[in-house]
C-alpha cells in the first residue's frame, strides 16, 4: 500500500524468515502483516485492542497486533497464524480446534491460536477455568466458547499424554 | 465429523473481503454525520483533496445519477415505502449517516482526507423517544413520508375482550427490550471493480450472507441488468442478520470504483459498524394476560413498539422485529383470544435490521416474563402453570393461523426442568437464602419458525415468496459439484451439505464440492438467514440429487443388465441387489453418462448428470426451552450464570456437533442480550456506544459451560423431517435469565422491566426496594 511521512524500511522476522518492507510511523503491525507482507491469516476486528483477533506472538509473548506500530518491532521475532502448521500438517492446537469445532466461522481463530500457544507454553496443564480466564481477552461471537475451552482442553491433555509417553 | 472448511481457516488462509486486492485498488473512507439530525448546508472538499494521495472526495451529487435505494418491506399495503439516496443529500438523519466518500492510495490517506472535508452543519430537532415520534406534534424524521410510523397494524383472534372481562386474574407488564446488535468480529466491507466491456459491469466482493439479493437489490440503484453485476463473497466471519441488509456503502462503493476508474475497497471500522450497520430488539412492550382461578391463560394482548431508527432498512424493514413480535403472541400455549398491535416509529438512530433472533426475542422475554408475574401473582408454579397451559405435541394450528409441525413442547421444558434438578434447587435456594446468597432460576420455552420459505413468511405476516434451487452435476470422472445460493458465514455448509449430497447420491463426501458465494457460478438463491439453510439446502440438494441419482441408476442397471431397482448406489459404486460381483464404479457410470451416445436414454442425452430443482416448504417450526440458574450478589449487582440448560428440538438433525455449536453460539448471544449489550443514545440523539468498551460481548468468563440436549421431532412437513437452528438459542435465554434474576431477588420484589440487565440497574432496582422496606418498617 502507499504510504507517505518519513516512511521506513521496517525488518522482522516472522515465521522464522526475514521479511522487510516500507511502513509509515504510524503503521500498524497488522496493517503491515496484512498489507505490507501479504501475511492475512491475522485479522482485524476491532482496532480497539479488546476483540484479541489480531493477536501474535512477538518474541513469544501475545500482543495485539492493532495496539503495536511496525516500527516497534523492527528486529523482532514475530509468530502468525501461518506459521503455525508445517509442511501443510496443522498444529496439535489447529487439529484440537478442528476436532473439538472450536471454530464457526474462523475469523477470530487466528487470535485464539495464538493465545492458546502462549497459555500452553507459560501453563501446560491450565484448569478449564485458566483456559477461560486466559482466554478472556479474546472474543468469539460465533461458538460460545464451548468448542475453544474444550479444543485448548485436549490440545493440553494430549500433550501431557504424549510427554508421559515419551 | 470434522469440517471440510477448517483446515483453510486453521491455517490462516480462508479469504475473507479484506485479503481482496486488485491491481491498482484504491482505499475509501466514509464522512459520515456526527448530528442525530441536522441539515447538510455545505461540503467543503479542499483541505482533503490537498493532501498527496487523496484522490476524489464524492458527495451524493456526484452520485447523482444512482437510483435512490428504496424500502419497500414485507410487500404488504400498511408498510410506508422509504427511499434514500445512498449518500445523504440535504439531512443527516442518524450519527454515523453517511454524507460524502474520499477515496485514496492507501486506507491512512483516506482517513486523512475524511478528517478534514469540512461538512457545515444546520442542527435539527432529533426525535428521540419512539413513543413521542408517534404523536402528532413530533418533528418528522423524513418530511417526504409524512408520518414517523412506518406502519401500524393489529390483529386479534377469538374474543380477547371477553376473556378479560371473565377473568380472575389480569396481569399486565411493560418491558423495554434494549438495543444490541450483530457485531460480528469481522465487519462489512466492500471491494468493488468496475470493467468498461460488455456495456459496463461491476465486479464487487462483499462481506454479505445473501449475494444473489443482494445484487438483486442494487443493480437496479447502479442502473445496470443484475447480469452486469456479480457478487462474490468467499469467507465471511460472521454475519448473524447484520449482512443480510442492503447498505448505501453496498452502493456507494461500485459507483466511486465507476467514477474513479479504480477498482475501490471499503473496510468499515469498529464505530462504524455499531454506529451505521443495522441495530435491533429495541422495542417498548407491553403484554397482559388473562386467566382463570385454576390458573388456565384464556388471553394474551400485546403493544410491540419498535424504536425503527431513520431508515426503514431493505429488505425486512424494522417489521422484521415488531411484527414477529406480535404475530407468534401465542407460542406454545393454547391461548386462542389473542391480540396485539405494532407501531415501527422512524428515529433518529441506526435503522433496525434483522439480527439473530430479531423481534422474536422481545415478543419472548414480554411473554415469558409476564407468565412469571402471573405465577407469583396466584402463588403457582411457573413450570407448572406453563405445563398446564401448553399445546400438545401434534400438528396445531394457532389462532392467527400459523400450523406447527409438530413439537416437544411440554417435553423439552420438562426436560429443561430435569436438567436443572428443580426440585432440589427449590430447597438450595433457601438454604442459600439463610446465608445471604440469591440463586434464582427461570424458564423459557419456545416456538421459532426455522425454514423461512413462502409459506412460513406468509404465516409471519411478511408475505415475500422464499425459495431456493440447488444444481447438482456428477462431473465426467464421478466427482460431485453442488451450487446453492444459501451462503455460509460460519455454519458449516461445505460439510454439511456435502454429507447430504453424498449421502443423496450414495458417494464419498469427499468427492463432493459445494459452491457458493459467487452470483456467477451459483445458482439462484436467497441467502442464509432465519434459520433457513438446512431446511432449504437439505430439500434442494435432496430434489436435484434424487433426479441425478435416478439417472445414475438407470445408466448402472443398463450396463449392468439389472433392473432400475434392483441396482444399490452405495460408496461411489453402483451394485445389483445380492449379486456382490455385479457391480460398476461410479466413474464408469459418469463417463457413459456423458458419452455413451445413443445408447443413453433420452432424457440423459438431453440433461446429462446435471439436475437443478428448487425447493419450497411448507412452514417447519422448531422449539424448545431455555433454563438458567443465577446468582446475584446484591451488594454489587452483578449476575453470574451458574447453569445455562438448553433443550433443543430442530427437528431431524443432519449434524449434531453443528447443531451444538449453533446452539452455544446463539445461547452466548442472549447472555449478551440479556446481561451486557447495550448501544446507547444521548438524550439529544448522540451515540455513545461505539467501541468494544462500551459496547461489551459476552466472554469465555460470561458464557459457563452450557448443558445442551436434544429432542428430534421430525417435522411433519419438510424434506426428511428437517427443522432449523440458527437462532433458538438468542431467543430464548434472554427471557430464562430475566426470569431467573426477578426469582433471585423474589425477596426483594423487585421487577424488572428491561434488558440489559446491568448491575448499574440492578442496584437501582435493589436501592428503591430497601427505601420501600424502610418505609414500611418505619409506618
Ligand atoms: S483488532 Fe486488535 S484487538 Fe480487535
Ligand atoms: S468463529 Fe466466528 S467469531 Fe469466532
Amino acid at each position: 500500500m502507499d504510504s507517505r511521512l518519513g516512511s521506513v524500511a521496517v525488518e522482522i522476522i516472522v515465521n522464522g524468515e526475514k521479511r522487510a518492507a516500507v511502513a509509515e510511523p504510524r503503521m500498524l503491525l497488522s496493517d503491515f502483516l496484512r498489507h505490507g507482507l501479504g501475511l492475512t491469516g491475522t485479522h482485524v476486528g476491532c482496532e480497539q485492542g479488546v476483540c484479541g483477533a489480531c493477536t501474535v506472538l512477538i518474541d513469544g509473548q501475545p500482543a495485539r497486533s492493532c495496539l503495536t506500530f511496525a516500527v516497534q518491532v523492527e528486529g523482532a521475532q514475530v509468530e502468525t497464524v501461518e506459521g503455525m502448521a508445517k509442511a501443510g500438517e496443522l498444529s496439535d492446537i489447529q487439529q484440537a480446534y478442528r476436532s473439538a469445532h472450536g471454530l464457526q466461522c474462523g475469523f477470530c481463530t487466528p487470535g485464539f491460536l495464538a493465545s492458546t500457544q502462549a497459555l500452553l507454553q507459560e501453563n501446560p496443564d491450565p484448569t478449564d477455568e485458566q483456559i477461560r480466564e486466559y482466554l478472556s481477552g479474546n472474543v468469539c461471537r460465533c461458538t460460545g466458547y464451548q468448542g475453544i475451552v474444550a479444543a485448548v482442553r485436549s490440545a493440553a491433555d494430549a500433550r501431557k499424554a504424549s510427554s508421559h509417553g515419551s | 465429523m470434522q469440517r471440510v472448511e477448517d483446515p483453510r481457516l486453521l491455517a490462516g488462509r480462508g479469504r475473507f473481503v479484506d485479503d481482496v486486492a486488485f491491481p491498482g485498488m484504491l482505499h475509501a473512507a466514509f464522512v459520515r454525520s456526527p448530528h442525530a439530525h441536522a441539515r447538510i448546508v455545505s461540503v467543503d472538499a479542499s483541505a482533503a483533496l490537498a493532501v498527496d494521495g487523496v484522490l476524489a472526495v464524492y458527495t451524493a451529487k456526484d452520485v447523482d445519477w444512482l437510483a435512490p435505494l428504496v424500502s419497500s418491506g414485507p410487500m404488504r399495503d400498511d408498510v410506508c415505502v422509504q427511499s434514500r439516496t445512498p449518500l445523504a443529500a440535504s439531512t443527516a438523519r442518524h450519527v454515523g449517516d453517511p454524507v460524502a466518500v474520499v477515496v485514496a492510495r492507501s486506507p491512512y490517506l483516506a482517513e486523512d482526507g475524511r478528517d478534514l472535508v469540512d461538512v457545515e452543519w444546520d442542527a435539527l430537532p432529533p426525535v428521540v423517544d419512539p413513543l413521542q415520534a408517534l404523536e402528532p406534534d413530533s418533528p418528522l424524521v423524513d418530511e417526504e413520508l409524512g408520518t414517523n410510523n412506518i406502519c401500524h397494524a393489529e390483529q386479534s383472534a377469538g374474543d380477547v375482550d371477553a376473556a378479560f372481562a371473565d377473568a380472575d386474574y389480569v396481569t399486565s407488564i411493560r418491558f423495554h427490550s434494549g438495543r444490541s446488535t450483530a457485531a460480528p468480529i469481522e465487519g462489512r466491507g466492500v471491494v468493488a471493480e468496475y470493467e468498461d466491456r460488455g456495456g459496463g459491469r461491476y465486479n464487487i466482493y462483499s462481506s454479505t450472507q445473501m449475494p444473489h439479493l443482494l445484487r438483486m437489490f442494487i443493480a437496479p440503484v447502479l442502473g445496470v441488468p443484475a447480469g452486469r453485476v456479480t457478487i462474490k463473497a468467499p469467507d465471511v466471519g460472521g454475519a448473524f442478520g447484520l449482512k443480510c441488509t442492503v447498505f448505501p456503502e453496498d452502493i456507494v462503493i461500485p459507483a466511486v470504483a465507476r467514477l474513479s476508474g479504480h477498482p475501490v475497497k471499503w473496510i468499515e471500522d469498529r464505530w462504524e459498524n455499531l454506529a451505521a450497520g443495522v441495530h435491533s430488539k429495541d422495542m417498548v412492550c407491553t403484554m397482559e394476560i388473562a386467566a382463570k382461578a385454576d390458573g388456565t391463560m384464556t388471553a394474551f394482548r400485546g403493544r410491540f413498539v419498535t424504536d425503527s431508527g431513520a431508515y426503514s432498512s431493505v429488505p425486512f424493514s424494522p417489521l422484521v422485529d415488531s411484527q414477529v413480535a406480535g404475530v407468534y403472541l401465542s407460542s406454545c400455549y393454547d391461548v386462542q383470544n389473542v391480540a396485539y398491535s405494532i407501531d415501527n416509529p422512524l428515529t433518529n438512530k441506526c435503522q433496525i435490521g434483522a439480527v439473530r433472533g430479531v423481534g422474536w426475542v422481545p415478543g419472548q422475554l414480554a411473554r415469558e416474563v409476564a407468565i412469571d408475574r402471573l405465577a407469583r401473582t396466584m402463588g403457582k408454579d411457573p413450570v407448572e402453570l406453563r405445563l398446564q397451559n401448553m399445546i400438545g405435541p401434534e400438528v396445531y394450528t394457532t389462532p392467527f393461523g400459523q400450523t406447527y409441525d409438530g413439537g416437544s413442547y411440554a417435553a423439552a421444558l420438562e426436560q429443561a426442568r430435569d436438567a436443572v434438578d428443580y426440585a432440589e434447587f427449590r430447597q438450595r435456594q433457601l438454604r442459600a437464602r439463610e446465608d445471604g446468597r440469591y440463586l434464582g432460576v427461570g424458564f423459557s420455552p419456545f416456538v421459532e419458525p426455522t425454514g423461512w420459505a413462502s409459506a412460513s413468511a406468509a404465516a409471519g405476516g411478511m408475505p415475500i415468496p422464499f425459495f431456493d434451487t440447488a444444481s447438482v452435476t456428477v462431473e465426467t470422472d464421478g466427482s460431485v459439484t453442488v451450487t446453492t445460493g444459501l451462503h455460509s458465514d460460519g455454519q458449516g455448509h461445505e460439510t454439511t451439505l456435502a454429507q447430504v449430497t453424498a449421502d443423496e447420491l450414495g458417494v464419498a463426501m469427499d468427492s463432493v464440492r459445494i459452491v457458493y458465494g459467487d452470483t456467477d457460478s451459483s445458482v439462484f438463491g436467497m441467502g442464509t438467514y432465519a434459520s433457513r439453510s438446512a431446511v432449504l439446502g437439505f430439500g434442494s440438494i435432496r430434489e436435484s440429487a434424487g433426479q441425478v441419482r435416478d439417472r445414475l441408476t438407470r445408466i448402472a442397471a443398463s450396463l449392468l443388465e439389472a433392473d432400475p431397482s434392483d441396482i444399490d448406489l452405495v460408496d461411489g459404486v453402483a451394485r445389483v441387489k445380492g449379486v456382490p460381483d455385479k457391480s460398476v464404479p461410479l466413474q464408469q457410470i459418469a463417463l457413459f453418462g456423458y458419452f455413451g451416445g445413443t445408447a443413453r436414454p433420452d432424457d440423459i442425452q438431453r440433461d446429462g448428470l446435471t439436475a437443478t430443482a428448487g425447493y419450497d416448504p411448507g412452514e417447519t417450526y422448531a422449539n424448545g426451552c431455555a433454563a438458567a440458574v443465577v446468582e446475584v450478589d446484591v451488594e454489587t449487582g452483578l449476575v453470574t450464570i451458574e447453569q445455562l440448560a438448553a433443550v433443543e428440538d430442530c427437528g431431524v438433525v443432519l449434524n449434531p456437533t453443528i447443531v451444538k455449536g449453533q446452539v452455544a453460539g446463539a445461547i452466548a448471544n442472549g447472555i449478551g442480550i440479556a446481561l451486557l449489550e447495550e448501544l446507547a443514545y444521548e438524550d439529544n440523539g448522540e451515540f455513545i456506544s461505539g467501541n468494544l468498551i462500551n459496547y461489551l460481548y459476552p466472554s469465555t468468563t460470561e458464557v459457563p459451560s452450557l448443558t445442551l440436549h436434544s429432542i428430534e421431532t421430525p417435522s411433519a412437513v419438510s424434506a426428511g423431517g428437517v427443522k432449523g437452528v440458527g437462532e433458538a438459542g438468542t431467543i430464548a435465554a434472554p427471557a430464562a435469565i430475566v426470569n431467573a434474576i426477578t426469582d433471585a431477588l423474589s425477596p426483594f420484589g423487585i421487577t424488572i422491566e428491561k434488558t440489559p440487565v446491568t448491575p448499574e440497574y440492578l442496584r437501582q432496582l435493589l436501592r428503591a426496594a430497601d427505601h420501600d422496606r424502610n418505609k414500611l418498617v418505619g409506618a
